[in-house]
């Protein structure tokens, strides 16, 4: 059973990652800075409970918030770039972030114990939920709380008139503007909100897994959050969830059996569904 | 209502707009024609912001607009349509409308939350009414894409009405319509005359120029080489020129 | 002032093959207005390929290594377009993008399996030649990355502005529905963009594995950053423009190495990126802005 709490829970970090991207992919951005945030709020989230003695729900929200205000503070310059420049930005930036902690050391003594980021080493030791006695199970319905409640917020998001712009942006940049939609407002608070939603998947990630280093928000992280959305469509939040259950759960866990190929199949099959369904699984929508 | 002095626009060495001075008073029908290439959609490009001006000024309402970006000058009142049709097609007609109510009223009337996270009770008249005055009250849940040509041009017109504008930009509405559509054109047009809205009609059709406007500038090499009324222009001898000219070559 | 020097000196050289990743990814912009994700890892790709001759004919000389490698980067750069770009509609951004990230995973992971992830000693030329003047010396390895590096680019220009091939390339790049107009295949010029810097990538490679010495899959994704920063440094689409980004960003992180340490390095080069972007996005050649 645990195994299958474990991949829940797996499942859930990844879906709030890919929803992040989700919403900045909705106005038509490129974002490979996803990784980035989720970083951010990994180790916000791991020092507070862990140097600061707080407790997981309010260093949530501290992770929300640290992943929006990097986010918004990224969002203005690199807004200004379109498309592909767009893309290698972000890219840059989530590298940039991710070098950061790797030269980033902050060490405290915690109960005699040296605790807290420790350049390449990592971040050891956040330890939140086996000192406070959580089960596997309820490590993962507390997590599935979170991911609900960011599908629901987009799902609102969807059916609101902000949703609606959002995707009228990404559509025709020109066209928006003419309509009187202010683009850097939109662009930032899609950037924003989606910086907030990877900020508190990284809180999450870096408890239950207890260990984060930088090497844990590479590129490949940031290729994934997008893949979610692009493999599943962006006609709603469930084509995320589905993409990231077939990803992790059915390309990485079910084929396990397959051993070092299983590594194989997998970028093989992100290729063979991008040459058949180019719009995702969910798709139809088709992007200019 | 809108005001051009000494506009320019330069691509390079090209100049597509080169010192263009015009008048528009409100409630007026203006129609801006000129052979192709002659600068007309640079000049209304230039009047929405989307296209900085290489020199001159833009006044509307007695301001100079020449700063703001494009989306203010929407919400100070200038709405435009594209010549070739820029419709979300992948939002239903009656989304394509709501994205679009962006007037500084429609901005005041509500609270933040109400208007950006709010459902679809608030604004339903307004988009009702300019459905109805569309004819497309009946395909309000289908794709913008999905529509015919006919209505994709009727659901640009009703986009950017949708804006409450005080001068309304057209181009080339009349592009690709059949004759009986062009009455229908017209009709719209004049009635949105009626209801105060000035507007700027740059076409090639002539039979709907010559039929609405009040007054006609004519551009060919990005400057006005004539203005006049629809009667004065159509005797204008370097209108004539322009025209079979351009032809002839 | 002299570390400074010969750090500036030997990170230039190096950067040639930072030019020459930069270039491929620029020439594919600038035909298709795509990025090519798994070039970086094609171009290793093609580098672990040219190893193969040695296993066919043991003690081979290196310069056989190397054009093995040259052929086989240009039989993957095929590959990559066929997979990639050939059935995906050109009007699906976001579907080529994510191909050629696949792509890029399974080129890695294809690498790992065949070698078991061990890194993979490369041959190496004019090692044991050294240049001096005083204290200052010029390697003879890296030398050489310089020289080849020089006469790829020197053979790609003639490509692309003496040839019948290079006019189309350009032509497709610049007007892509005249070019079609005017007969020009564009699947023709898209396959071949994608062969062309496919060879570039595979020499690239090599070069690389000659001048560390070894391959190993973990230079795949550093080296996808370098090369895309350097293509927006140079300016997206310009040939020459890769080329200057290519050794400025290897003469500025070494420099950078030998004051910050090989840990903070890439970190400045981001830096380096983010300046262009706010100073001058378009890059160091950018274009002039046309009509729209």
């Amino acid at each position: 059973m645990d195994f299958y709490f474990s991949l829940a829970q797996l499942i859930g970090v990844h879906t709030l990652l890919g929803l992040s991207a989700y919403i900045v992919l909705l106005t038509g951005q490129v974002s490979l800075a996803q990784a980035g945030f989720f970083a951010v709020g990994a180790y916000t989230a791991g020092m507070l409970t862990v140097l600061a003695g707080w407790h997981l729900v309010p260093a949530l929200g501290a992770s929300a918030l640290s992943g929006a205000a990097v986010a918004c503070a990224v969002g203005f310059p690199a807004l200004r770039v379109k498309g592909l420049m767009l893309v290698i930005a972000t890219l840059a930036f989530g590298e940039g972030v991710r070098l950061f902690f790797f030269n980033f050391d902050y060490q405290v003594a915690v109960d005699g114990i040296r605790l807290g980021p420790l350049g390449g080493e990592g971040f050891r030791q956040i330890r939140f939920f086996p000192e406070n006695g959580w089960g596997t199970g309820e490590v993962m319905l507390f997590m599935w709380v979170f991911v609900i409640a960011a599908m629901a917020l987009l799902w609102w998001f969807d059916r609101s008139r902000y949703g609606s712009v959002l995707r009228a942006v990404g559509e025709d940049e020109l066209a928006a503007q003419s309509v009187g939609i202010n683009l850097t407002a939109v662009k930032v608070s899609a950037m924003t909100v989606g910086g907030a939603i990877a900020g508190v998947g990284g809180g999450l990630y870096a408890h239950y897994t207890t260990h984060i280093e930088h090497s844990s928000f590479n590129i490949l992280v940031a290729t994934f959050a997008i893949a979610y959305p692009i493999l599943g469509g962006l006609r709603n939040v469930f084509g995320t969830l589905l993409a990231v259950i077939f990803v992790q759960g059915f390309l990485v866990e079910g084929l396990r059996f397959m051993g070092d190929w299983r590594n194989l199949l997998f970028g093989a099959l992100i290729v063979l569904a991008m040459n058949l369904r180019p719009s995702g699984f969910l798709g139809g929508r088709r992007r200019a | 209502m809108l005001e051009l002095k000494a506009l320019s626009r330069h691509f390079g060495g090209v100049r597509a707009v080169d010192g263009i001075d015009l008048a528009v008073a409100g409630g007026q029908i203006f129609g801006l024609i000129g052979p192709n290439g002659s600068g007309k959609s640079t000049t209304v490009n230039v009047i929405t912001g989307l296209l900085p001006p290489t020199s001159g000024t833009i006044l509307f309402r007695g301001e100079d607009i020449g700063a703001l970006p494009t989306h203010l000058r929407l919400r100070a009142g200038i709405a435009r349509t594209f010549q070739n049709i820029r419709l979300f097609g992948q939002l239903s007609v009656w989304q394509n409308l709501w994205v679009a109510q962006n007037s500084a009223e429609d901005r005041a009337r509500q609270g933040f939350f109400a208007r950006w996270l709010g459902g679809q009770g608030g604004v339903r008249e307004e988009i009702a009414r300019l459905l109805e005055f569309s004819g497309l009250a009946h395909k309000q849940d289908e794709l913008a894409a999905n529509l015919a040509f006919g209505e994709q041009r009727r659901l640009e017109l009703a986009r950017a009405l949708a804006a409450r504008p005080k001068l309304l930009l057209l181009d080339e509405p009349a592009a690709g319509m059949n004759s009986e559509e062009i009455a229908q054109l017209r009709d719209r047009i004049l009635k949105l005359r009626d209801t105060g809205i000035t507007i700027v009609l740059v076409e090639h059709v002539m039979e709907l120029v010559m039929g609405v406007t009040d007054r006609i500038a004519v551009l060919n090499f990005g400057q006005k080489i004539a203005e006049g009324t629809p009667a004065e222009i159509q005797a204008h001898p370097a209108v004539r020129k322009a025209y079979l000219g351009g032809e002839a070559a | 002032m002299l570390d400074f020097l010969q750090a500036v000196s030997d990170g230039v050289l190096f950067g040639a093959t930072y030019a020459l990743i930069g270039i491929g990814f620029t020439l594919v912009f600038g035909v298709m207005h795509k990025i090519n994700m798994a070039y970086a890892a094609a171009s290793v790709g093609g580098a672990y390929c040219g190893l193969l001759v040695l296993k066919v004919m043991a003690g081979a000389p290196a310069w056989l290594v190397f054009l093995g490698a040259f052929a086989a980067g240009g039989v993957l750069g095929w590959m990559v377009y066929l997979t990639c770009f050939h059935f995906i509609p050109l009007s699906s951004p976001l579907a080529t993008l994510m191909s050629t990230v696949g792509m890029l995973l399974l080129i890695d992971e294809v690498i790992v399996h065949v070698t078991n992830g061990m890194p993979q000693n490369y041959p190496l030329m004019f090692d044991d030649v050294m240049l001096r003047a005083g204290e200052f010396t010029l390697r003879g390895d890296l030398l050489l990355v310089f020289g080849v590096s020089v006469l790829v680019m020197i053979g790609l220009l003639l490509l692309l502005y003496h040839t019948r091939l290079g006019l189309a390339t350009r032509a497709v790049s610049q007007q892509p529905v005249a070019a079609q107009l005017c007969g020009i295949r564009l699947v023709r010029v898209n396959a071949l963009t994608f062969v062309v810097t496919g060879l570039l990538g595979g020499i690239a490679g090599a070069l690389i594995g000659a001048s560390v010495g070894m391959l190993s899959p973990l230079l795949t994704l550093p080296l996808t950053v370098k090369g895309l920063i350097v293509t927006v440094i140079g300016g997206l689409g310009s040939v020459p423009g890769a080329i200057v980004a290519g050794l400025l960003v290897g003469g500025f992180e070494n420099v950078l190495q030998l004051y910050r340490g090989v840990t903070e390095r890439d970190l400045y080069v981001m830096l380096l990126l983010f300046v262009f972007l706010v100073f001058r996005p378009g890059g160091i050649f950018a274009p002039k802005s046309g009509r729209d």
